[in-house]
């Protein structure tokens, strides 16, 4: 009991109550989350409701295969993170390491394949915006061929919601980085491990907001 | 003490993963056949499951306080109420207005036809 | 009370005490100052508002000064003042006390919510001072605003980061009131402040973000020209309008649902009686919260959305008026067969109960299509508007400002002057804005500098916008009035005792006259509900002995 009283804040009676006051702190932040990447959606519904076909036709410079290899590495760090929690609630922290480092890795990776994703776009004029100019060829497709009203609002919905959900995932990776360290030194215990649990939700969140970007944006 | 936690077994978290990669799976094949109407609805049906997985057993909230559950559940409703009734101006921009422009007379016996452009 | 100088005032010294503290009552008083300064700002522009339109014919600001003045004091008065002010400050102060608790849930994110709400408070104003003065109207409509000039980037921004903040703070007061309370505090006798701030508190969290990325697509609109929200560039700024008003108007219950919360407060200690309908008024909080949701549309009936939407959200608007009566009528009845106690914040709540429901009803009539089409943009909007929000919630803010002084400060102030200020404040705000819905109706457009143009039809609009002026004065100087003697009252007022108004709430009956640091000596037992007088004996023998 000694080493969880340094945990306990004054201010709250138990650990189960700052335990269930933080995790649903948390949950509201989720919920704020959750409206933020509402309004994108929003926007995304109304204009592919306005032009269908200009969405179908620019999803189509989006590779799938790369979105999906995304969405799996994504699926995996999901993974790792609630097998991390499994771990710290047993006490196992060398475990609860190793995972939180293969989560840290998951990320990196999804973040180097998007900046391939967008250096691509870049490279052949494919700008969110005012800088729209799609030119080249890349796997039989005339990137000029793409250059039609309303393709523009597509990709500036593509960025601006992959931008925000990678700005996400660095933070996730920034946060991922802390707990390994801390749980390396020993911070952790079955007792209390509230930032493990806290920061799993939020990227379990941000796997979520893929799961659902993925499709919209790269498969209809 | 924070005891009490429910700790969710390896064989569960490891039966949810395999199935989050099978629907990866399931929606990449349907995307590529053309199903007409029902592209999207189906897509988003696969998502909605993965994503309720996810919030179910790796977020955990099947075994937690019932007033998480609430708030997510709150916050997914706001969601729908904001694209309904955003779509309801979107999709019917137009249906019902009257869209020929018409001059609005003075005289009595012509009064009131509904006109609303100038 | 064993010890009556120690209290959260003095139990630490100097500047960084205050500015590094986690305790919810010295942030209480942190964004009382704060709000404090921005309201005497937008109180001053809106002085320069009403001097221009004094007269006709241009007399003190040009028209893109006038434009820049009224948008000013829109974006301070809102994001920076009523938003903020009564959770903020009462809701800080007040609410981890009634509920027997010793600081909110999360302290630290309590203070950053302060530290963020300056940053975006700060670049507002540095903004306007030193980028370039933004003259949308505090609505940053496309396309004004994805054509203005580069100031716009800045207020956005400010707009962003005070809104988390807000986040931060109602995310905070829902958690505190689910997982904080004192033993025996349960949900129905939750006094209704503090269910108030916690229906304002799911507004906060499930309305902000919306704001928050209507913001970042704006700037992102301005910066990169994305053409979402921008018609020259294929957008759809009616698109804006939406994503502007799911979170501005529920924002309005932001803004008034704390207020009515006080008015509860207050009726039940004034009325020295059980709040009447408590559980009614309690949940037409959190009705009125959810509601708020759906009746955005209302502010775009002229603004070419569909006519279909525009039906839907006329009709889902009268809705709100079934919650909003029932607490009015309810507050009415906990006066009848009271013992009504006539002290200042007693004065403010019969106010707020005038005026308040002049701006509601004026809201139900604006929410009628027809009606709606003739006086959208005038005056009449502008009325009503300001009944409900200075009428509203600022009256409330201050009734509740003058009711808990002697909790916050340890000091009375003078009642008379009270009385006198709560008067001018009352005549000159309805001769204000009473005279702006004779205006409306007969067509004056809000935002113009100048209606020259209009006397020779309307010779009346000299003499009403003069009255309107006039009346501005008049507000002014009493709302300065409570500034002098609040403010006298700090240095030389007499000391409070532990509960000058014999309150039933825990605030006032657990406490010494000025709360310790920890809040109570022991936590709180609580047995009965937040107005029973009846229990006198049960209520007021603890005082003594506490």
């Amino acid at each position: 009991m000694s080493s969880a009283d340094t945990t306990l804040k004054h201010y709250f009676v138990s650990h189960e109550q700052q335990f269930d006051a933080a995790k649903l702190g948390m949950w509201l932040f989720l919920v704020t989350e959750i409206l933020l990447f509402a309004g994108m959606f929003v926007a995304y519904a109304v204009y592919r409701s306005w032009h269908p076909e200009v969405f179908l036709q620019a999803s189509e410079l989006l590779d799938w295969r790369l979105g999906a290899l995304n969405t799996v590495v994504l699926l995996a760090s999901s993974f790792t993170v609630a097998l991390s929690i499994h771990f710290v609630q047993k006490g196992e922290n060398d475990k609860v390491v190793v995972l939180l480092i293969m989560t840290l890795v998951c990320a990196a990776i999804f973040m180097v394949v998007k900046y391939f994703e967008y250096s691509g776009k870049f490279s052949h004029g494919v700008f969110p915006g005012a800088g729209f100019e799609p030119h080249g060829i890349v796997d039989g497709k005339d990137y000029s061929k793409y250059d039609i009203p309303f393709a523009p609002q597509f990709f500036s919905i593509y960025f601006v919601m992959t931008g925000i959900h990678g700005v996400h995932v660095l933070v996730g990776m920034g946060l991922f980085g802390w707990l390994t360290t801390r749980v390396a030194r020993g911070h952790f215990s079955p007792q209390y491990y509230t930032p493990v649990e806290l920061t799993g939700l939020y990227w379990h969140l941000v796997d979520i907001i893929w799961i659902f970007l993925f499709p919209l944006l790269y498969l209809i | 003490m924070a005891h009490g936690h429910h700790i969710i077994p390896l064989r569960t978290l490891s039966m949810v993963f395999g199935a989050l990669l099978f629907l990866t799976v399931v929606t990449v094949i349907t995307a590529q056949i053309d199903l007409g109407l029902l592209n999207i609805p189906l897509a988003l049906a696969i998502a909605g499951s993965k994503a309720i997985l996810v919030v179910f057993v790796f977020m955990a909230l099947k075994y937690d306080n019932r007033v998480n559950l609430l708030t997510v559940v709150l916050g997914v409703v706001f969601v729908v109420v904001f694209l309904v009734l955003t779509l309801a101006d979107t999709e019917f921009r137009g249906s019902l207005g009257i869209t020929e422009p018409a001059i609005i007379e003075a005289s009595p016996e012509s009064s009131d036809t509904g006109s609303r452009m100038p | 009370m064993s010890d009556e100088s120690h209290n959260y005032l003095n139990a630490r010294k100097g500047l960084w005490s205050w500015l590094s503290t986690t305790d919810h009552k010295r942030i209480g008083i942190m964004y009382a100052i704060a709000c404090g300064a921005f309201f005497l700002l937008g109180g001053i522009l809106a002085t320069f508002v009403r001097t221009e339109l004094g007269e006709p014919g241009e007399t003190i600001l040009g028209q893109d000064q006038y434009n820049q003045v009224f948008t000013l004091h829109g974006v301070v008065m809102v994001f920076l003042v009523i938003i903020p002010a009564i959770p903020g400050i009462l809701g800080n102060f007040v609410l981890p006390l009634q509920i027997g608790a010793k600081d909110v849930a999360f302290p630290r994110l309590n203070l950053a919510s302060w530290y963020l709400f300056m940053a975006g408070a700060i670049m507002a104003v540095c903004g306007w001072l030193f980028v370039g003065r933004v003259d949308t109207g505090w609505t940053f409509y496309t396309p004004y605003s994805s054509g203005a000039s580069n100031a716009v980037l800045w207020l956005t921004s400010a707009v962003f980061i005070a809104g988390f903040a807000s986040i931060f703070t109602g995310l905070n007061f829902i958690v505190t009131v689910h997982k904080m309370r004192a033993p025996g505090m349960t949900w129905n006798r939750l006094p209704l402040f503090t269910w108030a701030i916690y229906a304002t508190g799911i507004v906060q969290v499930l309305a902000t973000p919306v704001i928050g990325i209507t913001m970042v697509l704006l700037f992102l609109e301005k910066l990169l020209q994305i053409g979402i929200f921008d018609p020259a560039l294929g957008g759809d700024p009616v698109l804006f309008q939406h994503f502007f008003w799911f979170y501005s108007h529920p924002a309005v219950y932001i803004m008034i649902l704390p207020a009515m919360g006080i008015i509860s407060d207050l009726m039940g200690t004034f009325s020295r009686q059980h709040v009447s309908g408590y559980t009614f008024i309690a949940l037409s909080s959190v009705a009125i919260a959810f509601l708020g949701f759906l009746v955005w549309g209302h502010h775009m009936f002229v603004a070419g959305q569909s006519a279909l939407s525009s039906i839907i959200f006329s009709m889902l608007t009268f809705l709100i008026g079934i919650p909003t009566g029932i607490k009015v009528f309810n507050w009415v009845a906990t006066m009848y067969k009271g013992s009504v106690w006539l002290r200042t914040p007693m004065i403010y709540a019969l106010m707020f109960l005038f005026l308040f429901t002049i701006g509601g009803l004026t809201g139900i009539m604006v929410g009628v299509l027809a009606v709606d089409v003739h006086l959208h943009d005038t005056y009449f909007v502008v009325a009503h508007f300001h009944y409900v929000m200075m009428g509203g919630a600022l009256i409330g803010l201050i009734g509740g400002l003058h009711y808990w002084w002697p909790k916050m400060t340890g000091r009375m102030y003078n009642e008379t002057a009270g009385v006198i200020a709560a008067i001018l404040v009352f005549i000159g705000f309805n001769l204000t804005f009473f005279t702006q819905f004779f205006l409306g109706t007969k067509g004056m457009p809000r935002r113009y500098h100048d209606y020259s143009e209009f006397l020779e039809i309307y010779p009346e609009f000299a003499v009403l916008n003069l009255a309107s002026t006039i009346g501005s004065y008049i507000l002014g100087v009493g709302l300065v009035m409570i500034l002098v003697y609040a403010l006298y009252s700090l240095f030389r007022g007499p000391k409070a005792t532990a509960n000058p108004w014999g309150a039933c709430t825990l605030e006032w009956t657990h406490t010494g006259p000025v709360p310790d640091e920890h809040n109570f000596h022991d936590t709180p037992l609580v047995t009965r509900g937040p107005y029973d007088y009846h229990l006198a004996d049960d209520v007021f023998g603890k005082k003594t002995e506490s």
